[in-house]
This record gives C-alpha cells, sequence and structure tokens, in this order.
C-alpha cells in the first residue's frame, strides 16, 4: 500500500509549490496519472519511490518512509523513465539486466543465466549481446523494464513509457505493463491506457485534481483541457 | 549511431576464456614493452601478433574499423611528422606501436564483457576498500565508458542543430548546448542509478560497520543480561544519558534505524534537512 500524508514539493531555489500537500492512499492494481505538461505528475510519481523527496509530509511503501528508508523502497518500487537511454548503463543488454540483478544473487553464472531468462521472458530472447545503441527505442524500453522486473519488485512506477515509442511498441510495451502481476502506476498522456486503469488520478497546478473512476476522470481531464479557457487564449 | 561500446561479442577463442585481470596484465605489459624497445623490427613484430589477435576474436567490423581507422590518422600524421624530420625507423616505430595498442586494446573490449572488467576493477581497489567503497569505484569505471559515447552523440546533434541554424561558425553555439546536455543526461543517469537502487547496494563495508556496533550493542546487552541489570528496553529510553546505564546507550543507538531514523543503508545515516530534500528535487 502506497500512503501520501500531506506530502508536497517546492522548488529548491524559488519555493514555488510543485506539487500541494497531497495525501492519497494507493492500493489498486492499475492506477494512471494524467495531467498537462508540468502540471506535477511527473513529481508525484517519483515520490513514491524517492527519486524525489517531499519537503514536507510523507510518502511510505508499505510502511517504509521513502525519505529514512529510501534504499527499502526502491527494492519494492520499480521506476521506469520515458526515455530508456538514460536507464541503460551497460553496453550491451545482458549486461544491463545483469548489473540489476548483482544485488540479489551473487554468482556470477547464475546472475548471467537469471538475465538472460529475463530477456526471454520480455521478448528480448537472442538479444543478450547485443549492444543497447543497435536495439530500436521500443526494445530499449523492453530492455529497461527487464531490467527493472529482474529484481522482483511489488510495484512499478512508469513514467510516460510508450510516449517516445512508435504505434506498434506503443502497444506492445502497454499490454505487457497491463499484464504485469503487480501493482503499477503510470503517468500517461495516452487516454485510452489511462481509461483502461482501475483508478485514474488527474493532477492540475500540482494538485490533485479529480481522483477516482478512470472514464470520468478522463472525462473531467478532456473539460479541464479544453472547456477552460487556457492563459494564452485570455491574453 | 555511436556504438564505440558494445563492441563485446561471445566466443571460445583463448583471449575469451583469458580472465580479465589477465588480459588487462597482457596490455600493460605490450604498452611497456612497446615504449621501452625502439627496435622497429620488435615494434613490427609487436604489433603483427596484436592485430592477428584482435583478427582472432572476430570482432564486429564496423565498429573496429571505426575504431582502428582513427589511430590510423593519428599515426599517418604522426610517421609524417617523423619522416619531415628524416627518422624514418622511428617513424616506424611509432606507428607500429600506435597500431599494436589499439588492436590489442580493441582485441580484450572485444573479448572481454563489461562485468568482468567491473568485477576486475572492484576486485583492484578492495584492498582500499575502507576509503574507496570497490563497487562504486567499478560502477564509475563503467559509467565512465558508457558516458563516451553518449556524449559525442550529444555533441554531434548539437553540431547539426547549429548548422541547421546556420551557426557552424559560432562554437558557442555548439559548446554551450552540448554542455548543457551532457550535465543533463549526467543527471537523468544518476536518477536511473537512484531509481533501480544501484548506487544503494555499493556500500558493503559501511553495511559491515554497521553490523560491527550491532554485535557490540548485542554484547553489551547480553552482559546487562548476564549481571542480571535491568536493561532499559528501546521504547522506555529515557532522554537523558545520566538516567541510562552505559550499556544501555549503546543499545539505543544500535536501535535508531529500526526505529525510524534513517538506516545505514540510506545515506550514511544522516537525515535530509529540509534544503537538501528540495536539491534532491
Amino acid at each position: 500500500m502506497i500512503e501520501f500524508k500531506a506530502a508536497a514539493v517546492t522548488a529548491p531555489d524559488s519555493g514555488v509549490s510543485i506539487l500541494d500537500p497531497t495525501t492519497l492512499t494507493l492500493n489498486e492494481d492499475r492506477i494512471s496519472i494524467i495531467g498537462a505538461n508540468g502540471s506535477g505528475k511527473s513529481t508525484l510519481a517519483r515520490l513514491i519511490n524517492g527519486l524525489v523527496l517531499p519537503v514536507t509530509g510523507s510518502v511510505e511503501v508499505d510502511g517504509l518512509d521513502t525519505v529514512k528508508q529510501g534504499a527499502k523502497v526502491r527494492r519494492k518500487v520499480g521506476y521506469l523513465f520515458t526515455d530508456p537511454t538514460s536507464q541503460l548503463i551497460m553496453p550491451t543488454a545482458v549486461e544491463d539486466v545483469t548489473l540489476s540483478l548483482r544485488r540479489i544473487i551473487d554468482d556470477k553464472s547464475e546472475r548471467t543465466e537469471a538475465a538472460l531468462t529475463a530477456l526471454e521472458e520480455i521478448g528480448l530472447g537472442g538479444k543478450g549481446d547485443v549492444s543497447v545503441n543497435a536495439l530500436s527505442g521500443g526494445q530499449r524500453q523492453l530492455l529497461a523494464l527487464a531490467g527493472v522486473l529482474a529484481v522482483t519488485p511489488e510495484v512499478i512506477v512508469a513514467d510516460e513509457p510508450t510516449t517516445l515509442l512508435d504505434l506498434r511498441w506503443r502497444a506492445h510495451v502497454g499490454a505487457l505493463l497491463r499484464t504485469l502481476p503487480l501493482q503499477v502506476i503510470e503517468v500517461t498522456h495516452d487516454l485510452d491506457a489511462a481509461s483502461r486503469a482501475h483508478r485514474t488520478i488527474v493532477i492540475d497546478s500540482g494538485a490533485v485534481a479529480f481522483d477516482g473512476d478512470p472514464a470520468e476522470a478522463v472525462k473531467f481531464y478532456r473539460d479541464l483541457m479544453f472547456g477552460r479557457p487556457t492563459r494564452t487564449a485570455d491574453a | 549511431m555511436i556504438s564505440l561500446l558494445g563492441i563485446y561479442r561471445p566466443g571460445t577463442t583463448p583471449l575469451h576464456k583469458a580472465s580479465a585481470g589477465l588480459k588487462s596484465l597482457m596490455l600493460l605489459l605490450t604498452v611497456v614493452i612497446t615504449m621501452v624497445v625502439d627496435d622497429p623490427v620488435t615494434s613490427v613484430g609487436i604489433m603483427c601478433a596484436c592485430l592477428l589477435l584482435l583478427v582472432s576474436t572476430a570482432p564486429p567490423a564496423k565498429p573496429t574499423l571505426r575504431a582502428m581507422g582513427i589511430i590510423m590518422v593519428v599515426a599517418v600524421l604522426t610517421v609524417s611528422f617523423q619522416l619531415w624530420r628524416g627518422e624514418v625507423e622511428r617513424a616506424i616505430d611509432v606507428a607500429a606501436d600506435l597500431t599494436a595498442i589499439a588492436a590489442l586494446a580493441l582485441a580484450i573490449s572485444c573479448s572481454t564483457p563489461m562485468e568482468s572488467m567491473l568485477d576486475l576493477v572492484s576486485r583492484m581497489v578492495r584492498p582500499f576498500g575502507r576509503i574507496l567503497p570497490p563497487e562504486t569505484i567499478g560502477l564509475m569505471f563503467a559509467l565512465t565508458l558508457r558516458a563516451i559515447p553518449e556524449a559525442a552523440r550529444i555533441f554531434i546533434d548539437a553540431r547539426t542543430a547549429a548548422r541547421a541554424r546556420g551557426l557552424e561558425r559560432d562554437p558557442r553555439a555548439v559548446l554551450i548546448p552540448g554542455a548543457t546536455r551532457t550535465v543533463g543526461f549526467a543527471l537523468q543517469l544518476g536518477q536511473a542509478l537512484h531509481a533501480r537502487g544501484i548506487a544503494e547496494e555499493a556500500k558493503p563495508e559501511r553495511a559491515e560497520k554497521k553490523s560491527r556496533k550491532d554485535r557490540r550493542s548485542e554484547k553489551a546487552a547480553a552482559d546487562a543480561e548476564a549481571s542480571q541489570t535491568p536493561l532499559v528496553t528501546y521504547s522506555t529510553v529515557p532522554t537523558t544519558t545520566a538516567e541510562v546505564p552505559s550499556d544501555a546507550v549503546v543499545a539505543d543507538g544500535a536501535a535508531s534505524a529500526e526505529d525510524g531514523k534513517p538506516s545505514s543503508e540510506d545515506s550514511s545515516g544522516v537525515t535530509p534537512t529540509t534544503e537538501e530534500r528540495t536539491q534532491s528535487t
């Protein structure tokens, strides 16, 4: 269970609020977070595994505080970035997954075997020794996901994982995320994907504007985006 | 796409079977020998041996030729300079040395997985484990290699963008966006490491220190029990040390991580201040 207890984030220098004090309990298996660019949805997602720490309030994952027990939280919560390039560290696919496994498997050959299995399961069988630079964008995102899944997290936070992918890979990665047997919290601009979740949170101007049924949330978001005059239109 | 890395190809050649340590030693010895020996015939012999070793590992053609091409350009320039000075033998020696070292380095890159190199670096710095965490040093090594092609790609992109805007003669149009994006990439990479919990695994030495402390507190608790002195429980620890037996103060310190204070695996047990927390955003 993920609990936000009046968690708030402000900009370091200016003190401008990035995320207002937010109190949430996230229990559902599939949760989507939608909102405009710069609304604070990625900040909300990053709070979950301690990539961003709350300035006031707290965030807990199964009772573990992200500030005080960040390392333990990150073992439970995997994070998938929009751009897999920055998430991949080692030169080849199998070595990158192996790097994730170093903290849980000591034996080198067992580690390599587990990494190859992880690649096989995600659909990158036979790509183990291929340079990460030679993989397509979709394959890189799958590889990043394999690196996250290899260490058996309980929750995956995916920050716009399909934004940079073409239609085919978007469908593939989206379907894969939907079938994972763990809690998935996805930040997305894809309203179809958002509406397939069990719960959808709409973030607007650093605050939760709507939280509930995905279909209603998507309608609320559309109204928010198109029903209200923007600042540019005002000007 | 730049792919200086990812040149490794699995195989069963003698070089693939050799340990990373042996191969690194071989490279080091070759560098020393080529520097010490000035005889062009010997240098050419070493060059041929290194080229054969490279071929034996069946390297991927394109990146290998590209890497060797860069070395060849340097070698040709150096040889031209030596020939201009009238030192033919010296020119042959320098060209052969450069080619030999580049070929051997490529042969080793081609036959050694990065993880083995990472293990080697970690093993090498292990004696200095108290000062330099071995896993962190190994990771730094891997990240440095990872960053080279990415930084090159960023600067090529910046140059292309500058050209598209007609600013190809203005170095600022390349250097400023290039440097900014390189820093951005470094920050993203750092966040990715953090998110994957990779940097956090690299603290075994600290964890060991903590466990020693735990052992001391356990010993203190056992001593207290043996002497049948009433031991203060964690939930009722008095706030002043004057009220607490000296043994119990140690126990309190050991328990602090469990009581909600940062554990040893979290940034060396220091609670982040508001400012530190904000900076991390």
